[in-house]
C-alpha cells in the first residue's frame, strides 16, 4: 500500500514537472505577434507644442518652456516596454553619443514616460542608467496622469493601459526647434539616427 | 499513512496550482521576453537584430544561473532589459523564471532533474536557494 502511495506521488511530481515545459514550448512557438523593427516614416511638420511641467529623473520640477533656444529631440518610452521602446531610447544614445561637443549645449534630449503608474522617477533613472545615457542634455520626464495626459496630446501620441507594465502607444520620436515647434517626426520603431543628427544640425543656429 | 495520503493530496493540488500558471507563462512569455530573446529563447526575437548589444542565448546563460540569479535580472533588468520589478508581482515573476526555464531546455539535452526542476525551484522559495550569481557584461540584454 505504501509503494503505491508513493508511486502515485512520484507520477505527480513528474507530471507536474513536465506537462507545462511541453505546452510552454509548444505556445512559445505559437506567440509570433510582435511587430518586427520596422524602418521609421519621417514627416515635416510644423506643430507648436503646449508649454508644460514634468518632473525629472531626479525628483525636481522640469519646466518644458526652459529650454526654448534649445533644439530638443523628444521620444516617448515606458521602462518595462519589451519591444519597441529600447529601440527608440537605443537610437536616441546614437544621437547623443554622436554630438559634436560645441553641439551639446544647443541640443537636449527628452524621454516622456507613457506609463506613470509604473515609471517613478528613480525608476527611469535607473532605466536611463543602464544605457549609459549622459544626463547633461538628457532628461527622463514623469508626472500624474493628470499632467502626461495633455503633454502626449500635445504631440498626438496616443497611450492605452493594457495591463500594470503594458501600454500601448504611438511610437513617436519628435525634433523640436529653438521655438519650442515641432518640425521632424518620425513614427516607428527605429528611426534612423543619422537622419535626425541631420535634421537636428539643420535646426542648430550655425545651419 | 495518513502523512502518506496527505503529501500525495498535496503534491495533487500542486499540480493543479502549476498547471492553472500555465497560460500567465505563456503570456507574461510572450508579452515580455519573446520581441528580444525569440520564441525559442536563442536570442534571435523580432527585434533583436535591430538591438545594440546581442541578446543572449537562454541555453547559454539560464541553464548556467541560479534561480536567484535569474530573478534579479528579471527584477532590476540588465543592460537595456527592462527591470521588470516594479510591473509584476511576485507569483508572476516566479512564472517568468519557470518560463525561460523551460524555453532554456529546447534543444539540448536534458536530464530528468531539470525537467523536475522548474516546478520546484519556481514554485517553491527554498531557504537553501543562496547565490551563485555569476555575473555576464553589463550591457548584454537579458538573462
Amino acid at each position: 500500500m505504501q509503494q503505491r502511495g508513493l508511486g502515485i506521488v512520484l507520477a505527480t511530481v513528474i507530471l507536474a514537472a513536465l506537462v507545462p515545459a511541453r505546452e510552454i514550448r509548444a505556445a512559445s512557438h505559437q506567440s509570433e505577434s510582435h511587430p518586427q523593427a520596422q524602418e521609421s516614416g519621417r514627416s515635416q511638420v510644423h506643430l507648436p507644442i503646449a508649454d508644460f511641467s514634468l518632473t525629472d529623473q531626479t525628483g525636481r520640477p522640469f519646466r518644458f518652456q526652459e529650454l526654448r533656444g534649445k533644439v530638443v529631440l523628444v521620444t516617448f518610452i515606458y521602462t518595462t516596454c519589451s519591444d519597441v521602446c529600447p529601440l527608440l531610447t537605443s537610437r536616441m544614445v546614437l544621437v547623443q553619443r554622436d554630438l559634436k561637443g560645441t553641439e551639446r549645449s544647443s541640443v537636449y534630449l527628452l524621454g516622456i514616460t507613457t506609463d506613470p503608474e509604473i515609471d517613478r522617477p528613480q525608476i527611469l533613472k535607473s532605466y536611463a542608467g543602464r544605457y549609459g545615457v549622459d544626463f547633461s542634455n538628457w532628461s527622463f520626464l514623469t508626472g500624474s496622469p493628470g499632467e502626461l495626459a495633455p503633454v502626449w496630446k500635445s504631440f498626438r501620441v496616443q497611450v492605452q493601459r493594457k495591463a500594470r507594465g503594458l501600454v500601448n502607444h504611438t511610437p513617436l520620436t519628435a525634433l523640436l526647434d529653438k521655438a519650442g515647434i515641432m518640425r521632424f517626426a518620425y513614427f516607428g520603431t527605429s528611426p534612423d539616427h543619422r537622419s535626425m543628427l541631420r535634421d537636428l544640425r539643420s535646426l542648430l543656429p550655425s545651419s | 499513512m495518513l502523512v502518506l495520503r496527505i503529501f500525495a493530496l498535496a503534491a495533487l493540488l500542486s499540480l493543479q496550482f502549476a498547471c492553472s500558471r500555465n497560460q500567465e507563462m505563456k503570456t507574461l512569455y510572450a508579452e515580455r521576453c519573446l520581441a528580444c530573446h525569440g520564441a525559442s529563447g536563442r536570442g534571435d526575437g523580432p527585434i533583436a537584430s535591430s538591438l545594440p548589444v546581442p541578446v543572449p542565448d537562454f541555453r547559454l546563460t539560464v541553464e548556467r544561473k541560479s534561480v536567484r540569479a535569474i530573478r534579479k535580472v528579471i527584477v532590476d533588468g540588465k543592460g537595456i532589459m527592462p527591470a521588470y520589478g516594479p510591473a509584476l508581482s511576485r507569483l508572476e515573476v516566479q512564472d517568468m523564471i519557470r518560463a525561460v526555464r523551460v524555453v532554456s531546455e529546447e534543444g539540448r539535452p536534458v536530464e530528468w532533474w531539470e525537467k523536475i526542476g522548474p516546478l520546484l525551484y519556481a514554485h517553491c522559495s527554498l531557504p537553501w536557494q543562496f547565490g551563485d550569481d555569476e555575473e555576464e557584461p553589463q550591457r548584454g540584454a537579458g538573462p
